[in-house]
């Protein structure tokens, strides 16, 4: 086996920085790939060479395949790391990289295929036993076969049009008195909104949570599962929350989760990092939904709970390694991850853009960032709104709720609009302290939350200290030129790197407004 | 100085007189400490000194402010300010067709107008895309197609003029 020395890194922003950070620990050579948008991106500076892949845009850059590898072998890569997104989970990249020789840090090109469609990897969850939502493959012919199928998978059942969309043809049963009459209004909303009254059952799951198992899995026959997440908070099925373990998951749920995870993972032939997303019930039953074959964002909480530095681990196991454990280790302590994205929740979550003028991360015990901006980044359209993952560690829930409050309070990113205040928000919120959450709830509750203001006392100091500024700033007063001019700021590009516990624009606020006060542009 | 206050959405009149603010019926002794240039101030309300974090807004007298996990949007208009923008809000009156603007950051993918083409209100005249969707922009109202800013493929900001019209029946059209 080629002995793993340098590493590409085909990916952009905090997971290449990620990458990069893992490698450097581990003495590996980093090679860093951007785009003509990120060629001043922190991931660029922190790696050992970094080489131009094309234009900004993804389809130019990032998912060039072709170019990847010639990059690789060019510049002596043993092995490449897909990260996540982009080409991380494409079967023919990972073929066509170990066609060329390379090392790919993954499952294997086979691995990636099985599990790579729903229905494909429902269909080998099902052959190695692990449990997936139950429900029918062909049309229902009649009442009586709804009825009997129903008792089979045991109530409430959900009646589905085939053609489906938009809730039409789509009826909750919960009993079998409700079987003929339910199957008769689908069919005929089916016929009317589709004009095809085929109509199928499954098992309607209620409150359900997103719970996924991480799998780590090396060459020689171990299969590990490393614990659950719990990934319920999400908005439009993005996930905004994760955290490690899951409130509803005792050790013994736990166990039996793990194991329906790695059956599945054997019998995809998995090797490396790999995560099993399950839906969870409220009654503990839980249902197989698919399988990322790769690194997942939200992997620092297993890391955090585990102390397994995950990413280590895929470049050990891409070389060959063995797992120097037979046992997953048990959860330790709590932890939280928040995805800080720049989207403006004032806004309806719409992407916001700009330059990060200030920058203040938050430090302290139990608090670790994951980022890919810094002082003078620009955010613009091209690529994927998150900016970076704030996660805290603590014994207790209760206390990493706590940690992550405080750590939002720290945070300050000025120059584009990003989702902390609302992560804060939720931090607030009881339901969500309490964790009795489910894939729907924050839908549910967005409104509210977008609404809430803070206390009077809160919203009267806000106001003095605003008449106050602004009485400093009338005509005639020093303090009349600090303001900068729109969009001039020119932040400086050598800022501090992104590692240092407090990144402080200051100079460019300081430029900006000397430039004001002179009078030029 | 009376100013009035808008935090997020709640007005809250502040009269400012020397070291003495009065709010909400009271009067206290006030002051602020730093400036925006710097990111931090520290107001002092009778004697007890509260941290913000604040940042520059569009305007003057617009900031951000953060206190108690809270990071809210504020302006504080005094008396002469809040007459000129009721002026300005009274008079702004368009003088033809509101030009296309983009209604929030995103890239250009077709544009369907070219100068000169008379365009009916509710015709679409732009598509672009953003949050990985395509959608329609059109026409407010009928007009002539001044000039078009963009070409496909252009990434554009939030307010950026995408299409510039003329009333129906300028330049003899």
């Amino acid at each position: 086996m080629r002995p793993l020395r340098s590493v590409l890194i085909a990916n952009r922003g905090e997971i290449a920085l990620r990458v990069v950070r893992a490698c450097r620990e581990l003495g590996l050579r980093s090679i860093a790939v951007y785009s003509d948008a990120d060629a001043g991106a922190p991931h660029v500076r922190a790696a050992d060479v970094a080489v131009r892949l094309g234009p900004a845009s993804a389809s130019e850059s990032y998912l060039r395949g072709d170019h990847l590898i010639e990059i690789a072998v060019a510049h002596g890569a043993d092995a490449i790391h897909p990260g996540y997104g982009f080409l991380s989970e494409r079967e023919w990249f990972a073929r066509a990289v170990r066609e060329a020789g390379l090392i790919w840090v993954g499952p294997p090109a086979e691995a990636i295929a099985a599990m790579g469609s729903k229905t494909a990897a429902r269909t080998l969850a099902i052959q190695a036993g692990t449990p997936v939502v139950p429900g029918t493959t062909t049309p229902l012919r009649d009442a009586a076969e709804a009825e009997a199928l129903a008792a089979e998978f045991g109530y409430p059942v959900l009646l589905k049009a085939a053609a489906g969309g938009g809730g039409k043809g789509m009826r909750i049963v919960r009993g079998p008195g409700e079987v003929a009459g339910a199957l008769e209004s689908a069919r005929r909303e089916a016929q009317n909104a589709f004009g095809d009254d085929a109509v199928y059952l499954e098992k309607y799951i209620e409150g359900p949570r997103h719970v996924e198992i991480q799998v780590l899995a090396d060459a020689h026959g171990t299969c590990l599962a490393l614990g659950e997440r719990e990934c319920s908070i999400q908005r439009r099925h993005q996930k905004m929350i994760e955290e490690a373990p899951s409130v509803a998951v005792t050790p013994e749920l736990r166990a039996r989760m793990g194991a329906a995870a790695v059956a599945a993972a054997r019998a995809a032939g998995y090797v490396n990092a790999g995560t099993c997303e399950f839906l969870l019930d409220r009654h503990g039953a839980f249902y197989f939904l698919e399988m990322n074959t790769r690194i997942q964002v939200e992997h620092p909480v297993t890391e955090l709970v585990t102390g397994l530095d995950l990413v280590q681990w895929q470049l050990r196991i891409a070389a060959g390694e063995r797992l120097p454990f037979t046992e997953p280790p048990e959860p330790r302590g709590w932890a939280i991850e928040c995805r800080i994205t720049s989207e403006d929740p004032a806004s309806g979550f719409l992407p916001s853009t700009g330059r990060v003028m200030r920058l203040a991360l938050p430090t302290g015990p139990g608090v670790r960032w994951d980022g890919g901006i810094e002082v003078g980044s620009t955010v613009g359209l091209y690529y994927d709104p998150m900016l970076a993952k704030l996660i805290v560690h603590a014994p207790t829930r209760a206390a990493a709720i706590a940690r992550m409050r405080r750590a939002l309070d720290d945070l300050v990113i000025d120059g584009v609009a990003t989702s902390a205040d609302f992560h804060r928000r939720l931090m607030d919120d009881p339901a969500y302290q309490a964790g009795d959450v489910d894939i729907q709830w924050l839908e549910g509750r967005l409104p509210a939350l977008l609404a809430a203001t803070p206390d009077a006392a809160t919203t009267r100091r806000i106001a003095v200290a605003a008449a106050l500024l602004a009485a400093h700033e009338r005509p005639g007063t020093v303090a009349s030129h600090a303001r900068p001019a729109a969009g001039a700021g020119t932040p400086p590009t050598d800022g501090a790197s992104a590692g240092a516990a407090v990144v402080d624009g200051g100079s460019a606020w300081w430029q900006a407004a000397r430039r004001d006060g002179l009078g030029g542009s | 100085m009376r100013y009035v206050v808008t935090v997020a959405g709640h007005e809250v009149v502040v009269e400012v007189d020397g070291t003495l603010v009065r709010v909400d019926g009271a009067t206290v002794e006030a002051a602020i400490e730093g400036d925006v240039a710097s990111g931090r101030v520290v107001l002092t309300l009778d004697g007890t000194r509260y941290p913000l974090r604040v940042s520059p807004g569009a305007a003057r007298g617009a900031y951000t402010i953060g206190s108690a996990g809270w990071t809210v949007p504020v302006e504080a208009l005094d008396e002469r300010r809040r007459a000129i923008r009721a002026l300005m809000r009274a008079t702004a009156r368009p003088s033809g067709p509101t030009p296309l603007v983009a209604p929030m950051p995103g890239l250009i993918v077709r544009v369907h107008v070219r100068p000169g083409d008379v365009v009916a209100a509710g015709q679409p005249l732009v598509v672009m895309e953003a949050m990985k969707m395509e959608n329609e922009l059109r026409a407010t109202a009928a007009g002539v197609v001044r000039s078009v800013a963009v070409l496909p493929g252009a990434a554009v900001e939030k307010g950026t003029v995408l299409v510039a019209l003329d009333a129906p029946g300028a330049d003899g059209a």
